[in-house]
C-alpha cells in the first residue's frame, strides 16, 4: 500500500484483515432498517451510443478532502437517483398517495395488479418528467414509450414494473453545482446520462420473528423519475453534493419533496477505482441503502478505501461486480448480492399503454414556465455582489431564496437583507425549529424594517427588538413603532434637553470628565440613551453630548 | 377505470409467492430496439394448474423479428420456474415441458410469417393521448379486494419471508 495513505482510518484497517473484522472498527450508533430492494439496470440498459457530452472540467485544485484514495488510484463514481414525484395520484391509477397513510388503504385493482385492470397515465407525470429533463439540460425524446421490466418480488404485485428502457424521456444533460467552501469550493458540471419515468414498488417489511414478511401496497404505482448520472464524480463529497443539488432542483421545480428520510429521494451509487492514468473503468460496485447525504459521502469513501486496500494487497480480483448495502450502524458496506451476469428483466414494450408523444408546443410551454433553477439563482445572486457563502446560504433552500427575493423586490438593500436573513432570522428559525414559511415575519415587513433603520426612523437596536416581535407575533413595522412609541428622536432640541438633564444629574462625573477622564463620555451617552428609552438617534446624541461636555460652563 | 383482457397477473402473491409466472420466450425474445421491428411479447403465464394465455390486444400483433428462426429452442422449464419463483417437482417439470414446448412451437410458426412489409404494432391502437388528470379517486370496493388476499393480517399482506431478490 502506498505510503501516501494518510488517513488514520486506513492505517487502522491496514493492521487488520479488512474482510474479517471490519465491523469492530466502524461501530457507531443507530441501526437503519430501510431497504430499497429495487435493482435497476438502467446504466447497462442504455443501448444508445451517445458521447457523454459534458465532462468534468479539468480539476484546477488538488483534492484534499478524500484522503482515502492513495495517490496511485482514482475513484469513478456514478449515481442513480430515484425521485418520487409529488403528484396527488399514482402514476397509472387515481389512488391518492400520502406518505404515512395506514397500510394498504390507498389501493385499487390497477396498483394491486389484479387481472384485467389497465393502467392510464397521469398527465402530471409527463409534465414533471419534462420539467426535470429540461432543468437538467437534457435532450427530450418527443416519442418515447413505457416498457415492462419483469421481476418477481412481493412488493411488485403485477410481476413487472412499468418503466422506460431503451427510449427514456430525456438523455444527455448536465447538472451545475457550486461546491461549498469547506469542501474546497469551485463550480462543477456533472453529466446526466438519462432521466426516465417509472412506478414505485410497494413497501416490504420484515417481521421481527423473521418467519414472514409484510407488504404495504400504498406506495405501489407511485410515480418515480430515475435520474442516472455520468460517472463523473471522484469523491464521496462530490457525490453527496450532486445528490444535494438534485434535491434542491426538484424542490425548486416543485415536482418532489425530495425528502431522503421518507424515501422520496433515493440514491444508489456505483463506485469503481482504477490506477491513475488508466482510461478503462475498474469493476463497478453498487451501494444501496443510503438515506442521507452524509451516508452517501461516507459509504463512498469507505468503499473506495476498501477497494484500494484490496488492490494494494494484490487482491484486486476480489473486487467483484455486486450490490453492497451501507450499514449505518457499522459504518461499512456489506455484500447484499453478487451479480451473475446481467439480471434477466426480459424488457418489452408495455402493451397496455400508448406511446408517450410530446409536441414541440407542449415542451416549449413548459420550458417557458420553468421557475428559476438553483444554478440560475446562484449566478444572479453572485451578480448582485454577494459573497459565495451568502449565495450558497440563500439559494440552498427555495423558501429562503423566495423570502429573500420578495424582500429585495420590496426595495430592501441586498446586503442588509442578506445579513438579517443569515443572522438573526436564521438564528431564530434554528432556535425555534421553524422553517422560513412558519415564522410570522413577512418579506414586506423585513423590507420595511430595513428601510426604517436606513432612513433613520428607528435605531438599529430598536430594529432588532422589532424584528423579534415580528418573528414571533407578526404585525407591521409601522404598527409596532406607533404602538410602542419607538420612533427615533431626531429633534436636536429634544436630545439637547435630555443631555442637559443627564449632565445636571451627574455633577461629579461631569467634573471628572472635565478634569481629563474623557472615557466617561460613554457613560453619559448611555445615560442619555436610557432617558430617551433607546430612541435617541445615536449620531445626533453623541454630537450634542460632546458639544455640551466640552462647553465651558 | 379501463378494463381489458390480456392481463395475466398474479392475484397478489398468493400462496408461496409463486402462483404465477410471466415467462417470455427466450432467445428470440431478445429485443433489438435499434431496429424498427419490434419483436413480440407473449406473457406466458402458468400456475400450478397450468394456465396459458397470450396477450392480445384487439387482435393486432406483429410477430416479426429481423432474424427469423423457424425453430425455437426448447424451454428450460427449471430455469423458467426459478425466474418465476415457483418450485416444481421433477414430475411437474416433465409434465409441463411438452405443454410449454407446444406453445413455443406455435409461436415459432408465427415467427416464420413474413411481415417485412407490415408496420409493427406493439400495442392496441390507441389514437391520441390517453392521459388522465391528476385527480384523486378512492376505489370503492377495497374491502372486496382485501378480502381476496390469501393472507392478510394487521393491515398488511402477509407473504413468505423474502430477504433477497436474487
Ligand atoms: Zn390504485
Amino acid at each position: 500500500m502506498s505510503s501516501m495513505m494518510a488517513s488514520t482510518f486506513l492505517r487502522s484497517i491496514q493492521n487488520h484483515p479488512l474482510m474479517l473484522y471490519p465491523a469492530a472498527l466502524f461501530i457507531r450508533k443507530k441501526v437503519v432498517l430501510y431497504c430499497t430492494m429495487k435493482s435497476t439496470e438502467s446504466q447497462t440498459a442504455t443501448q444508445e451510443k451517445q458521447n457523454p457530452r459534458i465532462k468534468v472540467p479539468p480539476r484546477t485544485q488538488t483534492i484534499t478532502t478524500t484522503n482515502n484514495v492513495s495517490k496511485d488510484y482514482e475513484a469513478v463514481i456514478g449515481i442513480e437517483t430515484h425521485v418520487q414525484l409529488n403528484t396527488l395520484t399514482k402514476a397509472f391509477c387515481s389512488c391518492p398517495y400520502n406518505y404515512g397513510s395506514p397500510p394498504n388503504t390507498s389501493v385499487c385493482p390497477i396498483c394491486m395488479g389484479l387481472p384485467g385492470a389497465l393502467p392510464v397515465l397521469n398527465s402530471k407525470v409527463i409534465e414533471y418528467a419534462v420539467k426535470v429533463g429540461l432543468a437538467l439540460n437534457c435532450k427530450l425524446s418527443l416519442n418515447s414509450k413505457f416498457d415492462r421490466k419483469q421481476y418477481f418480488y412481493p412488493d411488485l404485485p403485477k410481476g413487472y414494473q412499468i418503466s422506460q428502457f431503451d427510449v427514456p424521456i430525456a438523455t444527455g444533460g448536465y447538472l451545475d453545482l457550486d461546491l461549498p467552501m469547506e469542501f474546497g469550493g469551485g463550480h462543477w458540471k456533472f453529466g446526466i446520462t438519462r432521466v426516465h419515468m417509472e412506478e414505485d414498488a410497494g413497501k416490504l417489511l420484515h417481521s421481527e420473528s423473521g418467519s414472514y414478511s409484510q407488504v404495504d401496497l400504498n406506495r405501489a404505482g407511485v410515480p418515480l423519475l430515475e435520474i442516472v448520472s455520468e460517472p463523473d464524480m471522484r469523491t464521496g463529497i462530490e457525490a453527496a453534493e450532486y445528490a444535494a443539488e438534485l434535491q434542491r432542483l426538484v424542490r425548486y421545480l416543485g415536482v418532489s419533496n425530495g425528502n431522503m428520510q421518507e424515501g422520496s429521494l433515493r440514491c444508489d451509487v456505483n463506485v469503481s477505482i482504477r490506477p491513475i492514468g488508466q482510461s478503462q473503468f475498474g469493476t463497478k460496485v453498487e451501494i444501496k441503502n443510503l438515506n442521507s447525504f452524509s451516508s452517501v459521502s461516507r459509504a463512498i469513501d469507505f468503499e473506495i478505501s476498501r477497494q484500494v486496500q484490496l488492490h494494494s494487497q494484490e487482491k484486486g480480483d476480489q473486487i467483484i461486480q455486486e450490490t453492497r448495502l451501507w450499514e449505518e450502524g457499522a459504518q461499512k458496506t456489506v455484500t447484499m448480492r453478487k451479480k451473475e451476469g446481467l439480471a434477466d428483466y426480459r424488457y418489452f414494450p408495455e402493451p397496455d399503454l400508448p406511446g408517450v408523444i410530446l409536441t414541440k408546443e407542449y415542451v416549449d410551454a413548459i420550458r417557458d414556465s420553468l421557475p428559476e433553477a438553483p444554478e440560475m439563482k446562484r449566478r444572479r445572486y453572485e451578480k448582485m455582489g454577494l459573497s459565495m457563502q451568502d449565495v450558497l446560504f440563500l439559494a440552498n433552500d427555495i423558501n429562503v431564496a423566495q423570502f429573500f427575493d420578495a424582500t429585495i423586490a420590496k426595495g430592501a438593500d441586498v446586503k442588509l437583507a442578506t445579513n438579517w436573513i443569515m443572522g438573526d432570522i436564521a438564528a431564530y428559525m434554528k432556535n425555534e425549529k421553524l422553517t422560513i414559511n412558519e415564522i410570522k415575519l413577512v418579506p414586506r415587513e423585513l423590507a420595511e424594517l430595513i428601510a426604517s433603520i436606513k432612513g433613520g426612523t428607528i435605531s438599529g437596536k430598536i430594529g432588532k427588538e422589532i424584528l423579534f416581535e415580528l418573528l414571533a407575533k407578526g404585525g407591521t413595522v409601522k404598527g409596532l413603532i406607533k404602538e410602542k412609541d419607538l420612533v427615533q428622536i431626531v429633534d436636536p432640541v429634544e436630545i439637547e434637553k435630555m443631555v442637559e438633564k443627564v449632565l445636571a444629574e451627574n455633577p461629579q462625573q461631569l467634573e471628572q470628565y472635565r478634569g481629563g477622564k474623557t472615557k466617561l463620555q460613554g457613560y453619559f451617552a448611555g445615560q442619555v440613551m436610557k432617558v430617551s428609552k433607546g430612541k435617541a438617534n445615536p449620531g445626533l446624541l453623541n454630537k450634542i453630548l460632546l458639544e455640551k461636555l466640552n462647553a465651558k460652563s | 377505470m379501463r378494463m381489458g383482457m390480456g392481463s395475466c397477473r398474479a392475484l397478489l402473491m398468493g400462496r408461496a409467492v409463486a402462483a404465477t409466472a410471466s415467462a417470455s420466450i427466450q432467445k428470440t425474445q431478445v429485443f433489438n430496439f435499434s431496429r424498427k421491428i419490434s419483436s413480440n411479447s407473449f406473457g406466458l403465464c402458468f400456475s400450478k394448474s397450468v394456465l396459458i394465455t397470450c396477450r392480445n390486444n384487439n387482435g393486432v400483433r406483429s410477430c416479426s423479428t429481423a432474424s427469423i428462426r423457424s425453430s425455437l429452442e426448447p424451454p428450460d422449464v427449471p430455469r423458467l420456474a426459478e425466474t418465476a419463483r415457483i418450485s416444481l417437482t421433477q414430475n411437474e417439470v416433465e409434465e409441463f415441458a411438452p405443454k410449454i414446448r407446444q406453445v413455443i412451437d406455435w409461436f415459432g410458426q408465427l415467427q416464420d410469417v413474413d411481415l417485412h412489409s407490415v408496420e409493427p404494432a406493439i400495442r392496441a391502437d390507441t389514437e391520441g393521448s390517453n392521459l388522465r388528470d391528476d385527480v384523486p379517486e378512492t376505489f370503492e370496493n377495497r374491502e372486496a379486494m382485501i378480502a381476496a388476499v390469501p393472507s392478510f393480517e394487521e393491515q398488511y399482506i402477509k407473504v413468505p419471508k423474502v430477504l433477497n431478490k436474487e
